[in-house]
C-alpha cells in the first residue's frame, strides 16, 4: 500500500511526465517559445491590468470611465482630473506631505534600529538569546497578532503620551511594526558575513562601531535596500493605524485620504484614480531605480 | 626589538578550557609556530595575542608592556585569517591599502606603499582587480599584503594555507618563510599540519587539550619529544607505540605488556623501568630494521599492506600474536608482499620510552649503566 509520500511522489512523477510530453509535442511543432511567451504575457496582463485601469481612469471623464459596456481603450483622454483633484481637495497636498514625512521617518528609524539589532543578535551572545534564535524570534512574534488587536492599547498609550494625531506618533508606530521585518530580512545577510571580516577590520585599526559602518554595512547593502523598500511600501500604504491614530490633516496620510473618496452618496472614481496614481508614483519610481539591488536583496545569497 | 611574552595565560569558555597556563616567549624576529590538533587551543592562544579573545587569567606583554586589556587596533598587530577575510566590496589595491586608510595616510603615499607591497608579493598587475576575480593563491597574497603594509610589530597567521591545494601550499610556504626572514617581523603562526610547522618555524609550540606540551626547535620536538603526545603528533607516518614491559630486571628485551605474545631486544632502555610496570615503547617507522629470515632479538610479524613510495616502501605489519598494526619504512629493495612473514628489529637507541599512564617521557638517567649510548646522536 502506498504511503502518502509515495502517492505524492507518484502524482508528481505523472504530472512531470505529462508536462514533459506536452513540451515534446510543442517542441516538435516549434511552438515552445510562443507558448512560454504567451503564458508570461498572460501573467503580465493579469498583474498590470489594474494598474493600467487606474492610470488610464485618471485620464478619462467620469462618464467615459463608467461606460457600459466598459471601454478598455478610451479615445477621449483628458488631464483635467488632476487639477480638479486639487480644486476639490485642497488638503491633498497636506496628506501627501504627511505621508512623505511619516514614511521617510519611520523607514529611517526602522532600518537603523533593525540593522543594529540584527547585527547584535547575530554577532553577540546574550545569556537569554537561546541558540542565537530566541530574541529575533520574539521580535517577530509581535507580528503574529492581527494589527487591529494592538491598535487599541496603542491608542490608549498614544493618548496618554500626547502622540495621537501627530506624525511622530505614526512614525513610531510604523517603525515598531517594521523592525521585525527588517530584522528577519537582514538576519540571513549578517549570518553570512564571516566573523573574521569584522575582526580583520578591527585589527586594521577600526573600532567595533567603525567596522560596522565601514565594512559590515556596505557588505549587506542589497539586504538594506530590500529592507528599506519593504518598509517604505508598508508605511506608505498603511491605512488601519492611520485611520485610528489620526483625526485630521495634522497627521492623516494618503491612504486615509483615498478612503474618503468613497462617500455615503457616491464614489468619486475619476478623482480616486487620480489620487491613487499619485500615491503609487513615488514608490514605483523608487523601486524602479533600485530594481537590480532589490532583486538581489530578495533572492539572498548576495554576499560574496 | 619586539618580544612577545605570554605569562600564565588561561582562557575559559564557561566551564570549558580554551587554553590553560600558556607560558611562552617569542623572541624578536622569531618565527614561532603553534602546532596541534584541532580544538587544542592554538587558535585561542593566537587570538588572545591579537586581542580578539580576552584571556580569563594571565598577562600578555609585548616588549614588557602589558597589552592584555588593550584594544586590538592599538596593539600594532596584523593578522592573516584562515578565511582570508578580504573586503569583498573593495578591489585589490583598496584591500591592501585599507589599514593605511584607516590610519589616515594620504592617498599618494598609500598608493606608493600599496605598489611597493604588491611588488614584493608579485601581484603588481592585479591591483585593479576585484577580489572575486582572483585565484586562491592570489587572494592569499592580497591578505598577506594587507597584513604587512602597516609594518606591524607582530604578525599573526591562523592556518592561512589551509584552503590551498598541495602544490600551491608548498610554494606559498616558501614565500611566507622568505618574506618573514626579509621583514624580520616577529611572527606567530597557527597550523595543525606538522609538516608545515616543521618547515616554517624557528620554534614549534606543540599544544594539546589547551596546554603547551613542548616548546622547541623542529629538530628538538622531532628527536627529543617531551611526551607521548608530541612523539605521536610530530612525524609522518606517526610513531608506533607498543604497550610492553621489560622481560627481566636488567634485560634488554621487552615483551608485550599483558600476555608476552611478542618479544624483541631494545638497547638503551632507561634503568627507571623494571619488569613489573608496563610502559609504552615508541618507535618511528624508519627505525625498524626489516629482515626476511629470523634474526636474534627481532620480533616476528606479518605484512598486511605494502605501499611502494619510490626509494622506499611503507609496510603495515602485525606482530605475531598481537592485533596492533605497526607502520614500518623499509628500503624499496626488500622484496615483501602481503601475507609474507618478516622479522623486525629495533635500531640501537632509537626507541622512546613513555609512562604508560601519564604519557610522560622516561629518559635515560646519566648515571645508569644502560646509558652507555654508543651512537649518542639521538637522546
Amino acid at each position: 500500500m502506498a504511503t502518502d509520500t509515495q502517492l505524492n511522489r507518484d502524482i508528481g512523477r505523472t504530472l512531470l511526465a505529462g508536462v514533459e510530453r506536452i513540451h515534446e509535442t510543442l517542441d516538435s511543432y516549434g511552438l515552445v517559445p510562443t507558448v512560454t511567451n504567451g503564458i508570461a504575457l498572460l501573467f503580465v496582463v493579469w498583474t498590470l491590468f489594474p494598474v493600467y485601469w487606474m492610470v488610464s481612469g485618471s485620464l478619462r471623464t467620469r462618464s467615459d470611465l463608467l461606460a457600459t459596456p466598459p471601454k478598455l481603450v478610451s479615445t477621449a483622454l483628458t488631464v483635467g482630473n488632476y487639477p480638479e483633484l486639487f480644486v476639490q481637495r485642497p488638503a491633498f497636498y497636506e496628506f501627501l506631505f504627511n505621508s512623505a514625512v511619516v514614511t521617510v521617518g519611520s523607514t529611517a528609524l526602522a532600518v537603523l534600529l533593525g540593522t543594529a539589532a540584527t547585527y547584535g543578535f547575530v554577532n553577540y551572545e546574550f545569556p537569554y538569546n537561546l541558540g542565537r534564535f530566541h530574541l529575533p524570534f520574539l521580535v517577530l512574534t509581535t507580528r503574529f497578532l492581527p494589527p487591529i488587536v494592538t491598535v487599541i492599547p496603542l491608542y490608549v498609550i498614544f493618548d496618554t503620551a500626547g502622540l495621537l494625531n501627530t506624525r511622530l506618533g505614526l512614525m513610531l508606530a510604523y517603525a515598531a511594526f517594521n523592525i521585525p521585518f527588517v530584522v528577519w530580512m537582514l538576519k540571513g545577510f549578517f549570518a553570512e558575513l564571516p566573523d573574521s571580516i569584522v575582526e580583520a577590520a578591527v585589527l586594521d585599526g577600526h573600532t567595533e562601531l567603525g567596522a560596522f559602518f565601514k565594512i559590515v554595512l556596505p557588505m549587506v547593502r542589497p539586504g538594506l535596500i530590500a529592507a528599506t523598500i519593504f518598509t517604505v511600501i508598508n508605511a506608505w500604504n498603511e491605512l488601519l493605524f492611520a485611520v485610528i491614530l489620526t483625526s485630521n490633516t495634522n497627521a492623516q496620510t494618503l491612504p486615509v485620504a483615498l478612503a474618503t473618496f468613497k462617500t455615503a452618496y457616491a464614489i468619486q472614481w475619476e478623482l480616486l484614480t487620480v489620487a491613487g496614481t499619485i500615491a503609487m508614483a513615488p514608490v514605483l519610481l523608487f523601486a524602479f531605480l533600485v530594481r537590480e539591488k532589490l532583486l538581489r536583496g530578495f533572492t539572498m545569497g548576495a554576499v560574496r | 626589538m619586539v618580544r612577545v611574552r605570554y605569562d600564565d595565560v588561561t582562557k575559559r569558555y564557561g566551564n570549558e578550557i580554551g587554553a590553560k597556563d600558556i607560558d611562552i616567549t617569542i623572541d624578536d624576529g622569531e618565527f614561532a609556530v603553534l602546532l596541534g590538533p584541532s580544538g587544542c587551543g592554538k587558535t585561542t592562544t593566537l587570538r588572545c595575542l591579537a586581542g580578539l579573545t580576552d584571556p580569563t587569567e594571565g598577562e600578555i606583554r609585548i616588549d614588557g608592556t602589558d597589552i592584555t586589556d588593550k584594544h586590538p587596533k592599538n596593539r600594532d598587530i596584523a593578522m592573516v585569517f584562515q578565511e582570508l577575510a578580504l573586503y569583498p566590496h573593495m578591489d585589490v589595491a583598496a584591500n591592501i591599502g585599507y589599514p593605511l586608510k584607516v590610519e589616515g595616510v594620504d592617498k599618494a603615499t598609500r598608493r606608493e606603499r600599496v605598489e611597493e607591497v604588491a611588488e614584493t608579493l608579485d601581484i603588481g598587475e592585479l591591483l585593479d582587480r576585484e577580489t572575486d576575480e582572483l585565484s586562491g593563491g592570489q587572494r592569499q597574497r592580497v591578505a598577506i599584503g594587507r597584513a604587512i603594509i602597516r609594518r606591524p610589530s607582530v604578525f599573526l597567521m591562523d592556518e592561512p594555507l589551509a584552503s590551498l591545494d598541495a602544490k600551491l601550499k608548498v610554494e606559498m610556504r616558501n614565500e611566507i618563510k622568505k618574506l618573514q626572514r626579509e621583514l624580520g617581523i616577529t611572527t606567530l603562526y597557527v597550523t595543525h599540519d606538522q609538516e608545515e610547522a616543521m618547515t616554517l618555524g624557528d620554534t614549534l609550540i606543540v599544544m594539546n587539550d589547551g596546554t603547551v606540551q613542548q616548546v622547541g626547535t623542529p629538530t628538538e620536538v622531532y628527536h627529543d619529544p617531551a611526551n607521548q603526545f608530541v612523539a605521536g603528533f610530530i612525524g609522518s607516518p606517526s610513531m608506533n607505540f607498543l604497550q610492553v614491559r621489560r622481560e627481566a630486571v636488567g634485560s634488554q628485551r621487552v615483551v608485550a605488556a599483558d600476555d608476552a605474545t611478542f618479544s624483541f631486544s631494545v638497547t638503551g632502555l632507561p634503568t627507571a623501568v623494571d619488569d613489573t610496570e608496563p610502559f609504552v615503547l615508541g618507535v618511528r617507522p624508519q627505525y625498524f630494521s626489516v629482515h626476511q629470515s629470523p634474526v636474534d632479538g627481532a620480533a616476528k610479524a606479518e605484512v598486511t599492506v605494502t605501499e611502494p613510495m619510490g626509494d622506499e616502501q611503507l609496510l603495515t605489519v602485525q606482530l605475531a600474536g598481537d592485533s596492533k598494526e605497526l607502520a614500518v619504512r623499509a628500503p624499496f629493495d626488500v622484496a615483501v608482499s602481503r601475507g609474507d612473514t618478516i622479522w623486525l628489529g629495533v635500531s640501537a637507541d632509537s626507541a622512546y620510552v613513555f609512562n604508560a599512564e601519564t604519557g610522560a617521557r622516561i629518559r635515560q638517567t646519566e648515571a645508569s649503566p644502560d646509558a652507555a649510548v654508543p651512537t649518542g646522536s639521538r637522546p
